[in-house]
């Protein structure tokens, strides 16, 4: 019987050794990630990987939930102009001194201060006290952007967080070298190392970025992507209001073969401002193509051509806009797509920062200059958010046309992705990655 | 108005026209043989443009028919046919596939389209997926339709490609792709024209011709004329020549035309320059005709200019006038000729003259005797009357003598009127000129003369009066004009002893450098002979049995006296017209 058991035993270890590394996270190694474009200094918000490193109070789930991040608890008076929040316990820099609220302060408040003039901050032990003269229903929203991240520089190192990764190396613009972070306080990630490299070629690397427009749209066999929520608009703005025009424009348009083509079936088609996930009640701006009613309403109209200015260097935006042009060609406008500025119509890239809803709006209606239209949203009540995103497509300055997730490539080596996206659907986190030998 | 035309212009107009004939004659033969040569020239670099051309647009097509069929054989298509006759497969991921193999091939256009004719990729449009290429559905046998020229729409506008298509199975299904370069500039821009010349692809057959550029007018012309008729046409202008080559589709029907441009500008030039040899040849010519009739005039004509000049002189009555001898050639015999003449004339008229007086005198003496014989030889016979008278009966005597006497003092009259009509004319005063109305003249001599006229015992007289209503006054002597008029009534009438028409005309007579008046008596007597004529003026000559001979030439003096002239035309039986012009 005892022999029988050991036999077992012997059975079940070599059954377990003989299992797929993908359910056994593996510890160690190194992670090679390549990036196209974009900037590799850590200190940079917009840095692609810069949760890496440094990391928000607040961040936003797979949900759409905000929830804690260094931020246990948080509470506001009514009237939204006083925030108290309750720092993590036992967090610390990548420099081994502890988080507190008089560590925190200094970056948080210079971030906010650029925003929002009236922010005061006042730290006490682990509290954080963010008053403004002002309502701010929307800071929890503020505090899961980049720019809001805890960070702390000192001479010799330009940015030290208390992310699961720290700085090691930085050349700028050729290579940034990461190293695991012991003492994180979500427990040491699974890579040892991450090295990032720029512009070096996706070749051999376990990470590459897939921006849109690239040549590396189809990508090498045997790997995946790893694609974010909608991380972008792209949208046509009209410099002078027409409204005909717009609207017949707008109903030329044909999103699906720019989905279905252009992105590969990676972005959505956007007819309204704000994605589904994070207003509820984009599917209710959906429309379909009518030539016909596009030709019916430039009919009586004597059109000139239309320059479209789109970004230069950028080969997805020259892709949509030839679309766009063809597209506007069918119904009898003629749209000459150029890189110069001051084209009656552009097309712009507009970055969806934040995960409210109702900042968002209304950070998009002040570029706009429609900042009078924000004054009518309440966040509490997503109808007067409705109208206002309703107001602003009627009124044909803004032809919203695709949402853009970003992309990664993922190598055969790298596992536990998904893992990485419910944790984080907005950017690649590395933190629970883990990569074969 | 045109004055007899010089011998120096007479040379120079000789010389200038045949020199400027001749000039154009030779720069017209050059012009013509010049434009000939070079509209050859033309034609044959036209035709060896054209023969490049096609030379060209024949290897460029086997060359786009290999890429094409590299295309269709590679890897990428061939994979994209399989995956499509095996699966459902998303061909978006295909979508910028056409330019990455476009590009290898070097081919401006490719197509990727499955078995609808759906675009899945377009090199040259690659916006385009998804719309539909109708054309490929055609029912053409792609594979012996070879390589064609076709329109290709592009998002900044038409394009002319040679295209060639290819058929790919793809299981049940098809994938055309559609393949080719452009015929553009840069094709064009490979067959180097020779200088002068232009060569460019019109696809644009409606485009507005330049109104004010003649070149642009003709290429329209030449366009619309082969868009009517598609056919090799030339058309030439005055700076260009144009020939048309139509570039037909694969259903034959009219893509573009290759214009291909000879400038003229050289032939121009050249045209220029001969035009401008000539001037300056024909100029040189006119100048040196110019010189040379100089030359002739101080040779030729300047001898003859003063043997002229010498003649007019001798005309005028300077006979002392001879003509200069500077030459021993014809004109120099002419001027000696000439001196000589005038010489035998001079001593003709001295000679004349003498004799003229002579006669004169002798008619002066004859008159003279007879005037005064008449009157002398009853003075002698009342004289002797007396004398007789004394010795035979000198009772008588008394009564003789006083008859006598008074024969005597009335013979001494007529001596005395004679002697005074003599004085008279040999002392003509001088007139004293002042403004006279002719009309009013003739009006105050012929009233005089109305009771003589109208006398019921002579033969009746007409008189008729056609006087000018616009005639100007003259300066004159209104008492030697009457004279002078009284003198020719007076001879009229007496040249109508049986009756007749007396008319008095006035007459103004404006000429284009002086204004004259007229004054005509006519009397319808006997007439004059010529040679009657030719003496008329002559003093002491007369017609008239009575007459003295001074009245004509009274009245030829007073004429003379007044600037005037005097003529007379007659013939026997006819009457005869005397006729008066004055300066007015």
């Amino acid at each position: 019987m005892r022999l029988r058991a050991w036999a077992w035993l012997a059975l079940s270890s070599v059954w377990a050794a003989s299992l797929p590394g993908a359910i056994r996270p593996r510890y160690g190694g190194t992670l090679t990630v390549e990036l196209s474009t974009g900037t590799l200094d850590p200190a940079s918000p917009q840095g692609h990987l810069s949760a890496a490193i440094a990391e928000t109070l607040v961040r936003v789930n797979a949900r759409g939930i905000v929830e804690p991040q260094l931020a246990l608890i948080w509470q506001h008076e009514p009237d939204f102009k006083r925030w108290r929040f309750s720092l993590r316990p036992k967090v610390n820099f990548h420099d081994g001194e502890p988080l507190s609220a008089a560590s925190a302060a200094p970056a948080l408040l210079t971030a906010l201060k650029k925003k929002y003039s009236d922010a005061t901050i006042t730290a006490g032990g682990q509290t954080l006290i963010i008053q403004f003269e002002r309502a701010m229903p929307e800071l929890l929203a503020e505090l899961t952007r980049p720019e809001t991240a805890i960070v702390r520089k000192t001479d010799t190192n330009p940015v030290i967080g208390t992310g699961p990764f720290r700085l090691v190396a930085w050349e700028p613009g050729r290579r940034l070298s990461l190293t695991a972070f012991e003492d994180y306080w979500g427990g040491r990630p699974f890579l040892d190392s991450v090295v990032i490299t720029l512009g070096a070629g996706p070749a051999r690397a376990d990470v590459f970025d897939i921006p849109f427009g690239s040549t590396r749209r189809v990508v090498p066999e045997n790997t995946r992507i790893w694609a974010s929520r909608p991380r972008e608009l792209i949208a046509l703005l009209a410099a002078n209001p027409q409204s005909t025009l717009l609207q017949a424009l707008s109903l030329a348009i044909d999103r699906t073969p720019i989905v279905n083509v252009l992105t590969q079936r990676r972005g959505e088609a956007a007819f309204g401002v704000l994605p589904q996930w994070l207003s509820g009640y984009a599917f209710l701006f959906q429309t379909a193509p009518d030539i016909a009613r596009a030709r019916q309403l430039i009919s009586q109209l004597r059109l000139p051509a239309i320059s479209l200015t789109y970004p230069a260097y950028d080969s997805f935006a020259r892709a949509v806009a030839d679309r766009i042009a063809l597209n506007a060609r069918d119904a009898g406008i003629t749209i000459q797509p150029t890189t110069n500025s001051g084209g009656s119509l552009t097309l712009v890239r507009w970055p969806l920062e934040s995960a409210d809803a109702a900042a968002e709006l209304i950070r998009l209606l002040g570029f706009l200059g429609a900042g009078e239209r924000a004054a009518s949203i309440d966040p509490s009540k997503p109808e007067t958010l409705f109208e206002a995103e309703r107001a602003l497509l009627d009124d044909h300055r803004l032809i919203p046309l695709i949402y853009l997730p970003e992309l990664y490539g993922l190598g055969p080596r790298v596992h536990n992705s998904e893992a990485a996206q419910k944790r984080d659907p907005f950017r690649l986190n590395l933190e629970n990655l883990w990569v074969d030998p | 108005m045109g004055g007899p035309v010089s011998f120096r212009t007479k040379v120079l107009l000789s010389i200038t026209t045949t020199v400027v004939i001749s000039v154009w004659i030779v720069a017209s033969v050059v012009s013509t043989l010049v434009t000939n040569s070079f509209e050859r020239q033309d034609s044959q670099r036209t035709a060896a443009l054209v023969s490049q051309f096609r030379s060209e647009f024949d290897r460029r097509s086997a060359e786009v028919a290999r890429r094409v069929d590299a295309i269709a054989n590679s890897e990428t298509v061939q994979r994209l046919a399989l995956n499509l006759g095996t699966s459902k497969i998303d061909t978006a991921q295909y979508y910028d596939a056409a330019q990455a193999v476009a590009k290898e091939q070097s081919l401006n256009f490719l197509e990727l389209a499955g078995s609808d004719g759906s675009i899945i990729s377009s090199a040259e449009w690659p916006a385009r997926f998804g719309y539909k290429e109708t054309w490929l559905l055609q029912p053409i046998d792609w594979k012996t339709q070879g390589v064609f020229l076709q329109r290709e729409e592009l998002a900044d506008g038409p394009a002319l490609g040679l295209m060639t298509v290819r058929m790919l199975n793809a299981g049940d299904g098809l994938l055309y792709v559609a393949g080719g370069q452009r015929l553009d500039k840069a094709f064009l821009d490979s067959l180097p024209p020779a200088p002068g010349m232009n060569i460019r692809l019109v696809r644009d057959f409606d485009a507005p011709a330049s109104s004010d550029d003649p070149a642009s007018k003709l290429a329209a012309a030449l366009i619309q004329n082969v868009r009517q008729r598609p056919r090799e046409l030339s058309f030439t202008g005055s700076d260009v020549t144009l020939t048309a080559i139509p570039l037909l589709g694969r259903d034959k029907q009219l893509l573009a035309i290759l214009m291909v441009e000879n400038s003229r500008a050289e032939l121009a030039n050249l045209k220029t320059y001969i035009q401008g040899t000539a001037w300056i040849v024909g100029s040189a010519g006119v100048m040196l005709g110019l010189g040379f009739s100089f030359w002739a005039a101080s040779r030729v004509t300047r001898p003859v200019r003063e043997l002229a000049s010498t003649v007019r002189d001798v005309a005028g009555g300077n006979w002392d006038a001879r003509a200069p001898v500077e030459s021993t050639d014809e004109v120099g015999q002419l001027a000696e000729d000439f001196n000589r003449m005038t010489e035998q004339l001079v001593e003709q008229r001295d000679r004349m003259i003498q004799a003229e007086r002579v006669a004169a005198w002798r008619e002066l003496a004859r008159r003279l005797a007879h005037e005064l014989k008449n009157p002398l030889f009853p003075l002698q016979i009342t004289i002797e009357n007396l004398q007789r008278a004394r010795q035979a009966s000198p009772e008588q005597f008394d009564e003789v003598f006083r008859e006598s006497t008074t024969t005597l003092l009335a013979e001494l009259d007529n001596l005395k009127t004679i002697v005074g009509r003599f004085s008279d004319f040999a002392k003509m005063p001088a007139p004293h000129l002042e403004t006279v109305d002719l009309n009013q003249v003739v009006h105050e001599v012929v009233k005089l003369f109305d009771p003589q006229i109208e006398a019921p015992d002579r033969p009746r007289i007409q008189k008729i009066l056609q006087l000018a209503d616009n005639l100007s006054p003259v300066a004159a002597d209104p008492e030697q004009l009457r004279r002078a008029l009284r003198n020719l009534v007076l001879n009229a009438l007496d040249a109508m002893p049986k009756g007749g028409t007396l008319t008095l005309r006035t007459q103004r007579l404006d000429g284009p450098a002086e204004r004259k008046v007229a004054l005509e008596v006519s009397d319808t007597g006997e007439g004059l002979t010529p040679e009657e004529c030719a003496r008329l003026f002559t003093p002491y000559y007369t017609t008239k049995q009575h007459g003295t001979g001074l009245g004509l030439a009274i009245v030829q003096s007073v004429v003379s006296d007044h600037k005037g002239a005097i003529t007379v035309r007659s013939e026997p039986g006819k009457g005869a017209t005397f006729r008066i012009e004055l300066k007015s």
